[in-house]
């Protein structure tokens, strides 16, 4: 029959494409459709009992998280344990677990930029070890619904690694009621704008009010979010794509840099011992008009119970420099660990893939995390509930993966940058000799990493 | 000593020479358990930190092996300004805590060595006690707590009542400060018990003497007490160096080293250096550096130790 | 006339002023772990006020401090065990034998006493991970021998040698043996020194971070100082649990030293004063 009618059987191929579909974002509900003849469920029936270990954060992300393991551990039968640390011991702890052969843990959260350094050690599997098997698979994952610049973030050699979560763009949060009283009916859009008109008329030093904050604590904040910030903005770069020959001195660096240093007027004393609480906390008691911060702090803004200014709370596009508008680019992603058993590297595929799905996405997003899937965060009902999601997509659609490199070498690169940046940051050090050094040091370090012949 | 000994015993059956040499093996027999753990535990990491001083060992890449390195790590430790750095900054504190430390120990021994009230003085000497036994991480804790910006009570006791708002740990000068500010409160009462200790061991006669002559306590401390508290001074001022060298946890706690680098001890960055950069042989060849400087001050240390052996 | 009614109220303003410095940090921190979170933050400083014992309770229970007390006491208790196991026969030994090399081996076990845990801990982990021993308290435990046994050394050298020479002489010529003069005659004579070599191994054991940081990093093994210092990091800092965390973990300790006031200074300099 259907052979000889082509244009019914399209019609009918078409017609089942649609209710597979459908069937696989119902698969919000515990007992999904047997569409393809998969099942959370099923496929998790040999692994019941099974106890994972997984790493998480003390961030809002994980807090939706851990809000919504219970439905996954009744349907699955498989325990999910956390294993909380602050951002700044995760990479270690997850290092020593590594190295040690201790296997404390199934569920690796990684940083994009700790890609290459587990892949490249081996110490997390390729997801296609679970993706080629139909048992584990869910033929609802749907990767084309993931942003590609998040997909390319966890994909070391060619091979994926991680399923995106807790993923993040730097964004321009403001409060509104006070540009509003200082005359302003829009934010700034451009650093020097946010710099030289707004600076100015927000701050009020005799008060305890600033224009802006930015977290520069030493460690990842102050490599990131501090120096990186200013880096790419100002024709910066960490290196040539090509040679590898480090760039953290050129021209646009040192301009970068010498805007960070102008900033000190607009912000509060002692930035550089602030990490993202103190910030998001400034911002939170009305002590501060702009922060540049991660998108997975609206939920921290946004709630009552931690923040003053919920009503005033509004966000933007991160503003912009004088070479680019290369807004910070960060975010996370759950992996397997290639240290534990078979039965439990299964059992965590499951959890990661159930996490990561298309149908959790947004209960995720009305718990507070924030989530890479674009069927979710360009949802018209959701996107006008959370304002952060709208300039978040606008800025991923031309994010950089490597704004921050993701090589083995990067955790090394990555204190220097710390060291040095903080200190040319407290003035102890001055601009293009701190430059200088960084570039130095970083040149060694890719040199002897095999990068500059 | 031994050959007294043995006349003194009557002689027994065994041989001379069997008795002599089971005599000789005796002490040897009771060390063997002490010396054989001590050497595992002790030497033989300095040996494995020897090797990785002239190895690349990436922690985070050992898949590229651990090639031999030559002295490259060295170099890189005494070029490495972040390193020299954290040797300064040690040393100067050194320099700042343990003058301090020592004149306010002096005032608090005379004070405790006085003769009036002495139950009040033997509560005061108790007391003292609890600082130095506290879990440096506890001080670090306590340090944050009372130093906090927004509410610590230092900042409410200075302003008289009136909240100043003072950054203690934000500011590079003042976190040092702060730091300092720490350690001599924990270690002061420990130079002061040494003091009190060494002041004990001038003969009473010759200081009932002396106050007959004089009422100067100055004078009394100069010519009489002085010599008697030199080998306290010199223990105090030893143990304290090697104590700042070695100083992390409280620092950790309090600052992690900042802001920025100013608390960074030389402690504190080599464990930075070897768990975060995971960069484990500069890290080694940095601690055989420190190891370098703690035997020079060890020799110190024991050479005196030789004289109150002796003594 | 004048200076003999000065001197006691001198005496004891001074010595009240030395308290106050002294234990005003410590006690600010115990009346922290009493309030709540409002109080502790309150500006004036709250001075009176009703004690709650939540923060205690949520640390004990919920946040791992009880099995990490139990972790840090069983850690403390087998170090000083096998310290003393270890360092009294040597102390003994150099205490009352006369011996070539006699003093070079009382120096070096004290050297080992100055050895800086920074150089160790990087070999160490590196072994324990080849023997498969992190999170394993008996790495800790090995890695803690480094300044429990010289402090053991000494500490029993001192108090053996002060024991009157004709004693095992007179032993000997009864017909004891060497270890029988030891175990029967020297130790029990010892127990004093002995007390006190394995209170302060307890303390130095108790207060110790980097290695146990290194060593023994899980949840599950975890001593008290690095629970405590897990509680920072996150997106606010629990004051009170920290403080509560902090009173619980320096309780003991400064009972043990106000018990061995009058030694802690010889065990910290080893005996640089008499």
């Amino acid at each position: 029959m259907k052979c000889f009618h082509p244009r019914g059987a399209r019609r009918i191929a078409a017609a089942a494409a649609t209710a597979a579909m459908l069937f696989g974002v119902a698969a919000a509900q515990p007992t999904p459709g047997a569409a393809a003849g998969w099942s959370l469920a099923d496929a998790a029936a040999p692994y019941k009992g099974t106890t994972i270990n997984v790493v998480i954060l003390d961030r809002p992300s994980y807090v939706a998280e851990k809000a919504l393991i219970p439905q996954f551990e009744k349907t699955t039968g498989i325990t999910v344990k956390t294993t909380t640390y602050p951002y700044e011991s995760a990479l270690k702890a997850e290092t020593l677990n590594f190295v040690s052969n201790s296997n404390q843990y199934d569920g690796i959260l990684a940083d994009l930029i700790w890609t290459g350094t587990f892949a490249n050690s081996k110490w997390v599997v390729p997801l296609s070890t679970f993706t080629s098997n139909p048992k584990l698979a869910d033929p609802a994952l749907d990767l084309k619904d993931f942003f590609p610049v998040w997909l390319d973030a966890f994909k070391w050699d060619n091979v994926q690694y991680g399923l995106p979560f807790d993923s993040y763009s730097g964004l321009l949060y403001y409060n509104k009621c006070l540009l509003k009283k200082a005359g302003f009916s829009s934010p700034p859009t451009t650093w020097a704008e946010l710099r030289d008109k707004y600076g100015p008329k927000l701050t009020n030093k005799s008060a305890g009010t600033y224009a802006y904050a930015l977290q520069s604590l030493r460690g990842e904040t102050q490599t990131a979010d501090s120096f990186s910030r200013f880096l790419w903005d100002f024709g910066g770069s960490w290196y040539d794509p090509k040679t590898y020959a480090p760039q953290l001195a050129s021209p646009g660096a040192v301009k970068g840099m010498e805007f960070r240093a102008s900033l000190a007027p607009i912000m509060p004393p002692g930035i550089v011992s602030d990490d993202h609480a103190q910030v998001v906390q400034l911002m939170a008691q009305g002590k501060v008009a702009m922060i540049t911060e991660w998108s997975s702090f609206y939920t921290t803004l946004n709630d009552p119970a931690t923040s003053k200014v919920r009503d005033c709370l509004a966000v933007a596009k991160e503003p912009a420099g004088p070479a680019a508008a290369d807004p910070a680019f960060g975010g996370f992603a759950y992996m397997v660990s290639s240290q534990s058993p078979q039965a439990k590297q299964d059992a965590t595929y499951l959890f990661i893939q159930w996490l990561a799905s298309k149908a959790v996405a947004p209960q995720l997003i009305n718990k507070g995390a924030v989530v890479a899937r674009k069927g979710a965060d360009t949802d018209p009902a959701l996107m006008k509930k959370y304002p952060y999601l709208a300039p978040m997509v606008a800025q991923w659609a031309h994010s950089n993966y490597d704004w921050r490199p993701r090589i083995p070498q990067y955790p090394q690169m990555s204190e220097v940058v710390a060291n040095y940046g903080s200190q040319i940051q407290q003035g102890s050090l001055g601009i293009k000799p701190g430059l200088d050094k960084i570039n130095d040091e970083i040149k060694g370090i890719l040199t002897s990493g095999g990068y500059i012949k | 000593m031994l050959a007294e000994q043995q006349r003194a015993q009557p002689a027994l059956s065994l041989p001379v020479s069997k008795r002599e040499r089971r005599q000789r093996l005796t002490p040897w027999l009771f060390l063997f358990p002490g010396i054989g753990v001590l050497l595992a535990v002790g030497i033989y990491p300095v040996i494995y930190a020897l090797w990785a001083s002239v190895h690349k060992v990436d922690l985070v890449n050992l898949a590229a092996g651990t090639p031999f390195d030559g002295a490259q790590n060295y170099f890189s430790a005494f070029l490495n300004s972040l390193f020299t750095g954290a040797v300064a900054r040690s040393l100067l504190f050194l320099a700042i805590s343990l003058p301090l430390e020592l004149a306010l120990g002096m005032l608090i021994a005379l004070y405790l060595h006085g003769t009036v009230l002495p139950r009040v003085r033997s509560v005061v000497r108790v007391v003292l006690v609890i600082p130095m036994a506290m879990t440096p991480v506890v001080v670090g804790l306590i340090g944050s707590l009372v130093f906090n910006n927004q509410f610590g009570l230092v900042n409410y006791l200075i302003g008289f009542g009136h909240m100043q708002s003072v950054d203690w740990l934000g500011n590079s000068q003042l976190a040092y400060l702060t730091t300092l500010a720490l350690q001599v409160w924990q270690w002061t009462p420990f130079v002061t018990l040494i003091l009190v200790a060494s002041l004990a061991t001038v003969p009473p006669e010759i200081e009932e003497a002396l106050r007959l002559e004089t009422k100067s306590w100055l004078k009394r401390l100069r010519y009489v007490q002085l010599p008697f508290l030199l080998p306290g001074i010199t223990a105090a001022l030893i143990f304290q160096t090697a104590y700042i060298v070695k100083l992390f946890d409280m620092v950790y706690t309090l600052t992690g080293g900042g802001p920025g680098v100013s608390t960074e001890l030389v402690s504190i960055y080599i464990e930075r250096n070897a768990f975060r950069a995971f960069d484990i042989g500069t890290a080694a060849a940095q601690s055989v550096i420190l190891l370098v400087i703690t035997i020079v001050l060890s020799n110190l240390y024991i050479r005196f130790f030789y004289v109150e052996a002796e003594a | 006339m004048k200076a003999r009614t000065l001197a006691p109220i001198l005496t004891v303003v001074v010595g009240a002023l030395l308290v106050v410095v002294a234990l005003g940090p410590v006690y600010w921190m115990m009346a922290a772990s009493l309030k709540t979170d409002n109080q502790i933050f309150a500006i004036p400083p709250v001075w009176l006020f009703h004690p709650t014992f939540e923060h205690y309770r949520h640390v004990l229970a919920d946040l791992g401090m009880a099995s990490a007390l139990a972790h840090s006491a069983f850690v403390g208790i087998a170090t000083t065990a096998l310290a003393i196991v270890l360092g009294v026969p040597a102390g003994y030994a150099i205490a009352r034998f006369r011996f070539r090399g006699r003093r070079d081996v009382w120096f070096w076990f004290i050297s080992n006493y100055m050895m800086i845990p920074v150089i160790l801990v990087i070999p160490y982990f590196l072994i324990a991970r080849n023997l498969h021993l992190i999170n394993s308290p008996l790495m800790l435990i090995l890695a803690y021998q480094t300044f429990a046994v010289p402090l053991v050394v000494w500490l029993t050298a001192d108090q053996f040698g002060a024991i009157p020479k004709a004693l095992d002489e007179a032993a000997k010529i009864d017909g004891a043996g060497e270890l029988g003069i030891f175990f029967r005659i020297m130790v029990p004579l010892a127990v004093p020194g002995i007390a006190v070599a394995a209170i302060l191994s307890l303390i130095f054991s108790w207060n110790e971070l980097l290695y146990a940081m290194i060593l023994t990093p899980s949840d599950e093994t975890r001593t008290a100082p690095v629970t405590a210092l897990s509680f920072l990091g996150g997106y606010s800092i629990p004051w009170g649990d920290l403080m509560a965390a902090g009173s619980l973990i320096v309780l003991p300790v400064i009972v043990f030293a106000v018990l061995v006031s009058r030694y802690l200074v010889r065990g910290l300099t080893l005996g640089a004063v008499k």
